[in-house]
């Protein structure tokens, strides 16, 4: 069933590679996590995520530097092209895996969306190795996995991840990191952290090597727009946050009005240049892109909770939160397009309101 | 960034669905009292200012943005718009501190009373600008405006919008308002500076 519309459906190229990336899937979501937990298994870690017919192309991340094939630091790359030429936006999530607001609206993006303007290229799992499964060093009552049923009853299982590349991945932390551009000294472990370490390297650790290449594909696609999506503890100053490179401070300051309109309240923060290595700075500082970081609440990374629910806390829900992050990304295009020509615009569609995720069973969005 | 000619107009549209300014809610009535051009700028380096930019876009102002301008700059506007709030990245992107921004932006309001200039100040990120830093710039500069545009609740307003989202949860603009005899316009939603502007300067939006 063609649930967008479009007349255009991917290639049977696409489809095999959907499919086989779906089997897998499906056979590693099943696994017991005891198992997981004991037989890591080298390479990429695998997700249940279902291309829609948006879905123009599937690539790796590897295809931007070839030293991340077959290891855990390779993740899926789905390309979303538009009917009508455009500009090209960057969507990321799962940069810190456990701040699955982000992952999930990068997931649903895959799923449900429709480009008709342009191209959306989208890393669900910008830090796979991160995805691989929960550290707990963050939060000790966090999930493994979280449950959504969909539509048609279907239990559908996702991974909850780490904030930082797994251990075991990248060792080991020094005693202390300093970003190589400079900035303040932090605890060893951020060596591992996706959102330390841009633009990377190439020859780098495992961490380095995953943000090299997004700045790679960044480059090569032409991408116009950057937007890395996070989220904070619920009490933190973060929460609910738009951070703006310098260049693309006009653009947050039109997508936050039209959020208000919307009834979503986002404060709007300039990145620093004196904290190196975060993607709102660093892919403003050398790409052509104008880059954005969103931040919504998540229970889960909030110390005062003991037993956090992530999906279902009535203060945070996660549907409220995806809500949040593709409302600001739809608010980003659209103001964006009113800075540029006709020609450079980004236009991208849901079969639903996305309003109506605010409150709803989020399951039944997905397919 | 690259802003193309007409956008002005496509931001007309944007926010056409925007809400009216509303005469319930503290919202004075005011005659049209301050002329254009007019200088936008920043004190404390808060993304406000690049809000206000939008807003005074959409209201249709004849207006120079500039963050942190040099005071000769304010040469040939009639009118300095201020957003009042600290910014701790915003200062720090400025490689300034509270105490240097505090002593530029008394020497810009000198400039500007010296040149004839009027000076609005708005106050439109809630309760995000209301730490103490920001309250150091509140309250030392809120004094010496001749309107403020707040966004927060106004005496006896029961607030609907977020708490968050209050800037004058504690009547502190009330209470300086009330102290200096300043006019004050009072907003729930950041938009509704639009009219705001657009009442005080006597123009109409762009089409």
């Amino acid at each position: 069933m063609n649930v967008l519309g479009r007349e255009s459906k991917p290639g049977p190229a696409v489809l095999g590679l959907a499919a086989a990336l779906c089997v897998v899937c499906v056979s590693a979501a099943f696994a017991a996590d005891a198992a997981f937990q004991e037989a890591r298994p080298a390479g990429p870690a695998s997700h249940d995520i279902r291309p829609g017919y948006g879905v123009t192309e599937i690539r790796w991340l590897s295809d931007y530097l070839p030293t991340l094939a077959d290891t855990s630091g390779d993740t899926p790359v789905y390309v979303m092209e538009g009917e009508r030429e455009g500009g090209t936006l960057l969507l990321l999530g799962g940069t810190h895996a456990n701040e699955i607001a982000g992952v999930m609206a990068a997931t649903l993006v895959v799923e449900r969306g429709a480009v008709s303007q342009g191209t959306v290229i989208v890393v669900p799992h910008a830090n796979n190795s991160a995805a691989r499964y929960n550290d707990r060093t963050r939060h000790p009552g966090t999930p493994d996995w979280i449950e959504l049923t969909t539509a048609s009853g279907e239990t559908r299982r996702f991974r909850y991840g780490s904030r930082r590349t797994a251990v075991e991945d990248q060792a080991p932390d020094p005693e202390v990191f300093v970003h190589p551009l400079g900035g303040e000294e932090l605890p060893g472990s951020e060596a591992r952290n996706l959102n330390r370490n841009h633009p990377g390297k190439a020859d780098g650790t495992l961490t380095e090597q995953m943000s090299y290449a997004l700045f790679r594909l960044t480059e090569r696609e032409g991408v116009d727009v950057v937007i890395d999506m996070h989220e904070s503890s619920m009490s933190s100053r973060l929460a609910h946050m738009l951070v703006c490179h310098p260049r693309a401070m006009d653009i947050g300051a039109m997508a936050i009005l039209d959020l208000e309109m919307a009834g979503i309240a986002l404060k709007q923060e300039v990145s620093q240049e004196q904290f190196r290595g975060l993607s709102h700075r660093e892919f403003g500082d050398h790409t052509d892109a104008l880059a954005f970081l969103v931040e919504t609440p998540n229970p889960g990374q909030e110390d005062a909770i003991e037993d956090p629910d992530v999906v279902n806390h009535p203060g945070a829900p996660l549907s409220g939160r995806v809500r949040t992050h593709l409302r600001t990304v739809h608010a980003i295009l659209t103001s964006h397009g009113f800075t540029v020509g006709p020609d450079e615009t980004i236009e991208m569609e849901y079969p639903f309101s996305l309003d109506a995720l605010s409150g709803s069973d989020l399951g039944t969005f997905f397919r | 960034m690259h802003i193309r000619h007409g956008w002005i107009l496509a931001l007309a549209l944007v926010f056409s669905a925007g809400p009216a300014l509303q005469s319930e809610g503290g919202v004075a009535a005011q005659s049209s009292t301050f002329e254009t051009p007019s200088f936008i700028a920043s004190v404390g380096q808060s993304a406000g200012a690049q809000q206000a930019r939008v807003l005074a876009m959409r209201a249709g102002l004849e207006f120079t943005f500039e963050a942190r301008p040099a005071p000769e700059m304010l040469e040939g506007h009639e009118t300095l718009i201020v957003v009042l709030g600290a910014s701790t990245k915003g200062l720090g992107a400025a490689g300034v501190d509270v105490d240097a921004e505090m002593a530029w932006a008394t020497e810009l309001f000198e400039r500007a009373r010296e040149s004839g200039m009027s000076i609005v100040a708005m106050h439109i990120e809630g309760g995000t600008r209301r730490g103490p830093s920001s309250d150091r710039i509140n309250t030392t500069f809120a004094p010496m405006v001749d309107h403020l545009i707040v966004k927060g609740a106004a005496p006896d307003q029961e607030w609907t919008e977020a708490e968050e989202a209050n800037g004058n949860a504690d009547g502190l603009f009330t209470t300086i308002a009330a102290e200096h005899e300043i006019p004050v316009t009072y907003i729930t939603r950041t938009l509704e500076a639009v009219g705001a502007l657009q009442q005080l300067f006597g123009v109409e939006g762009n089409p």
